[in-house]
Parts: C-alpha cells; structure tokens; sequence
C-alpha cells in the first residue's frame, strides 16, 4: 500500500513540475505573473479528452492538437492582455482561467459536469505492456508505476530543454525583459514578440501537464482545473525557488511529500480537521521558507526581481 | 536645414495631461557631431529624450533621423534603426552579468530568435562568439573587464553609469543620446566617458546628442549646443554663438535653478 502511494505522489509531483516549468519560464525568467497556467491546461486535456472520446482520434495524435490549442489560447490571451501592467496582467489571465472553467463546466461539448470519460484505452494498452516487462525486475505489482516513468521521463526531457533554451540569446532577452522591459526595448528588442512566446511555451507545457493529469485522473471534470493548481504551482516555485528549473523539480518533490505525507501522520482528529492541517503545515514551511530563505532552495539570489 | 543632418526635428508637440512639456521645437544634429542639449530644468529636455527614442509620442511635428520619419515608431525600432540612448537614472539589467548586459545588445543575433536558433544552432554560436569579442573590447575600454562575470547590480554608480554607455555603444548605433552621461560619476571617470565619447567619433563617425548640466563639460566638449526653455529651443550653435544669444542668458537667469547657472 505504501508504495503504491508514494508512486501516486510522485506522479503529482511530475505532472506539477511540467506544470510549473512553464510557470518558471514566464515568472522566474520573462518576469510575467501567468496565473492562467490552469486555464492552458484544461484546454489540452479537454481538447485531448473529446478530441478521442467524440471525434475517435489516436490519443497520440490528440495530444499534438491539444498542445496547438493551448498555444493558440496562449497566443490569444498574450494579444489581448500582455499590454497590460504585470499585475493587471495576473488579474486577466486568472479570468481567462475561470472562463475557462465555467465554460467548460456548463457546455454540452465538455460534458458539463459529468466531464469527458473513457479516453485513455490506448494509454492503458501501453500501460499493460510495461506491466510485465516491470514484473521481470519485480515491480509488476504497481500498477501506476508505469504512469510514474512516462510522467518523470517526459519531465526529465522538458526540464533540460528548457534549461538549454534558457542557455541561449532567446532566453538572454527574456532575463532582459525580467530585469527591465524599457531597457531591453531601448536595445532593439521587440518586448512583446518575446512575452508572446513566452506565455505560448508556458500554454503548450501546460498542455503535457493537462495529458498526464488526464491519464491520471482518467476521467475530466472542470474542477480538476481550479485555480488552485495554479496557486499550487506557485507555492512550490516559491520552496524550490525563482529562475531555476532544477528548482521545480526539487520544489514539486518536496511539495508533495509534504502535502501528502502528512496524511500518514496518526493524530486523534476527524479527517477534515488532519486535511485542514495538512496544508497548515505546508503553510508554514513556505512561511519559513521565505522568511529564512528568500530566493527558495535552488533560486538565485540575484536573479530575484524582487530583492529581499 | 543643414545638408548634413542625422536628426531633424520639426515643431515637436508634446502634452502630459495638459501640462506642454514640449512646445513646438525645432532643432537638428549634425552628422558625426558631438552636440549638447542644454537648458533650465523643465525645458523639455528629458521629453525630448524619450519622443525621439519612442518611449513618448509625439502630439503634433516630426522626426527624421537618417532620411526617416521615427515618429510614433517603437522603441525597439528606432534602436535597430542605430538610434540609441540611455537613460537619466541608470538602467542596467541588476539580475545579469556585465557581460550579459552588454551581449543582450548586439544587433543581430540570429540566435534570439527561435526559427534560426533552432534551424541553425552553429551560425548562432558563431555570431556570440563575435559579439563576445566585440563586448571584451568595449569593457576594457570602459575599465569594466574585470567586472565581466559580476551581477550589474553588484557595480557602483559610476560603473552602472560606463555599462550603460558601454551597452548602447554595443548596438553599433549611429547616434546615441546620453541623458546626463555625468550625474553621480567622480570627475576622473566622467572625463573618462568623454574621452571615450570624442575617441568614438573620430574613429566610427558616431553621432552624440548629450543632455549636461556642467557648462564647462558642455563649453568645452561640444562641437555644437542646442539650448531649450519651456519646450522650445531658444537658441542652437557653436558653444561661443550660444553662450553670447541674449536669450539663452535671459532664459538661464530667469530661472531660479542654480544648477544650471554653473
């Protein structure tokens, strides 16, 4: 039992850390509050979701077009928003979200909030065929082992590509645009192109994350994509720290196993109060953490826009 | 007009809120020139700034720089252009290294942007490495080249002051407006900045156009001065003509800015 639960955690782990490789990108490297990022998301499961379900495409050919959707969202949401000061701009890209959401909770094409169902046959075929290969090296009793892998090898892959964007001159305007947009404007630099792409890479990562949340849920229903993923994903930027990505990794690591860790903790209260308590622990670990340090575990001092 | 100029400006129009920051001025640089816009505080002299850089639009008039009209064009466009400037409170990106700053300026580099980094990775390492040497260069000049690797917002004032000249030169520009590149420097390094400044125009033709309040700086420095009081310019020409126009001593003692008076 145990196991099984710690392989679930890590899976939430890995499905948040692609999540918030995007959230990295636009807050800790372009200077960009998206707090839209779940909006993206539920655009690629649900395109992903009906695109099977209603219309009998390939899942692995649903994901593609629910990655060109969240993009195209993305580049929609920049078009009409990104002129906007940052923290205006938070403020409509968390309505984006909720739009988002609402819609899809109350549209007949979304399934209302019976959701979508019955998509992942393709997934659980590859799933099966990894079981027994797992079994030769003892670990065929975990069944969402092989979801684990996928999810962490699909993380492992973005959060280096990522790293190597950032290593670049592309990724040199975007730390320039952090730091000072009029400044990085006044050396010829076209701000808003780069913002643009931006947000359109954070909306297509989020459409990986809005996959593998399918897969895991197996089934989508509209408050999967609350708000609260997004603030999730916040809070684990905030413990792993700004403008690192090893720091997701890390933060989405020691985030759910807080989170859920503390679920095995044998205390005499009802099971809200422990789940109340559960995220008052979390809460002061943040406390602490940005109280003791600032910039996060992994984050960089000096690349804080914000310097304590 | 003159035959020869990089920069015409053309009863220039600007309003904040009803307040007339600039009021019908006229004025040109010349080509290969070092030209110093001087005036009281609040004559328009920072507005000027920012509309012939883009980060203000005109109301009414023009501007042509280099046989353009760059009026009401972006910010980033007018840079590539080869118009460049600086600003008055220093602007170096604090979270990057000195010689990021100065690499973030390069003007071309096929690798920020995402088709041709991806499609051709190698031309993109080669341009850095240009640009690399290029930013070297100009850190020795400016006596940052120990500060390469150091966080820009680890430099003093001074040292900001000389990145920010140093980056704007980065982009290979054709005239560069430097907004009091003097205020908050020692002496020794702002008589530095000028040598450097004079040095550039003798050996690329670079065009200035600096906004100064030290009038020995300016008297003793620029080719050219244009001088502005309440949004329009009063006087422009050889520091000598300018100093001598009673207009420009009625507009300097009228106002009560002993700065100005030095």
């Amino acid at each position: 039992m145990s196991i099984d639960f710690w392989i679930n955690v890590g899976v939430l782990a890995g499905i948040y850390g692609i999540f918030t490789l995007g959230l990295q990108l636009n807050a800790g490297f372009t200077g960009l509050l998206n707090f839209g990022q779940a909006g993206f998301m539920a655009i690629g499961a649900y395109t992903v979701g009906i695109l099977v379900v209603d219309r009998g495409w390939s899942l692995w050919l649903a994901l593609p077009a629910g990655i060109v959707l969240a993009v195209l969202a993305g580049l929609f949401v920049g078009i009409a928003s990104l002129r906007l000061r940052s923290d205006h701009f938070a403020i409509a890209t968390i309505a984006f979200a909720e739009i988002v959401r609402y819609t899809l909770q109350n549209a007949a094409f979304s399934g209302g909030n019976q959701g979508v169902l019955g998509f992942d046959a393709e997934w659980r075929a590859v799933s099966d065929w990894m079981l027994p290969w797992l079994a030769t090296i003892g670990l065929g009793a975990y069944t969402q082992l092989p979801l684990f892998i996928v999810v962490w090898l699909a993380f492992v892959a973005l959060l280096l590509m990522m790293k190597g964007l950032q290593a670049t001159p592309w990724g040199r305007v975007l730390r320039g645009i952090r730091e000072d947009e009029d400044a990085t404007a006044a050396l010829g630099k076209d701000v808003f192109a780069y913002k643009l792409q931006s947000l359109a890479l954070a909306a297509a990562l989020a459409a990986v994350a809005g996959f593998f949340v399918a897969l895991n849920v197996t089934y989508l229903y509209p408050t999967v994509f609350d708000p609260t993923f997004t603030f999730f994903g916040y809070a684990l930027l905030v413990l792993g720290g700004f403008a690192s990505y090893g720091g997701v990794a890390l933060g989405s690591v020691l985030f759910w196993t807080l989170l859920e860790g503390t679920r095995l903790i044998e205390t005499s209260l009802s099971a809200g109060q422990q789940a109340s308590l559960r995220f008052i622990i979390v809460g002061v670990f943040l406390l602490l953490i940005s109280r003791l340090r600032p910039q996060g575990l992994l984050g960089n001092v000096n690349e804080m826009r914000v310097r304590p | 007009m003159s035959a020869d100029a990089i920069l015409e400006v053309a009863d220039a129009v600007k309003d904040f809120d009803g307040l007339r920051a600039v009021d019908g001025a006229s004025f040109h640089v010349e080509r290969g020139s070092i030209t110093a816009l001087i005036g009281p505080n609040g004559a328009g002299k920072t507005t000027m700034f920012d509309l012939l850089s883009g980060f203000a639009r005109l109301n009414t008039g023009t501007i042509r720089f280099a046989g353009r009209s760059i009026g009401g064009m972006a910010p980033h466009r007018i840079a590539r252009l080869g118009l460049v400037r600086t600003f008055q409170l220093t602007r170096v990106l604090a979270g990057m290294s000195v010689m990021d700053n100065m690499l973030l300026a390069a003007p071309s580099q096929p690798g920020e942007h995402l088709p041709s980094l991806i499609l051709g990775p190698r031309r993109a390492r080669a341009a850095e490495a240009r640009s690399r040497a290029d930013a070297q260069a100009l850190l020795e000049t400016f006596g940052l080249r120990d500060k390469a690797r150091d966080y820009a917002g680890a430099l003093s004032g001074g040292q900001r002051k000389l990145l920010e000249i140093a980056r704007a030169l980065m982009t290979q520009p054709s005239l560069v407006l430097l907004d009091e590149p003097m205020a908050g420097v020692n002496p020794t390094l702002g008589r530095a900045i000028l040598d450097h400044i004079a040095a550039l125009r003798e050996q690329r033709g670079t065009t200035f156009l600096f906004v100064e309040h030290d009038m020995d700086v300016v008297m003793s420095r620029a080719d050219r001065v244009i001088v502005m009081a309440q949004g329009r310019v009063i006087s422009a020409g050889t520091p000598a003509q300018v100093r001598a126009d009673p207009a420009v001593v009625e507009a300097y003692l009228g106002s009560a800015s002993p700065e100005t008076t030095a």
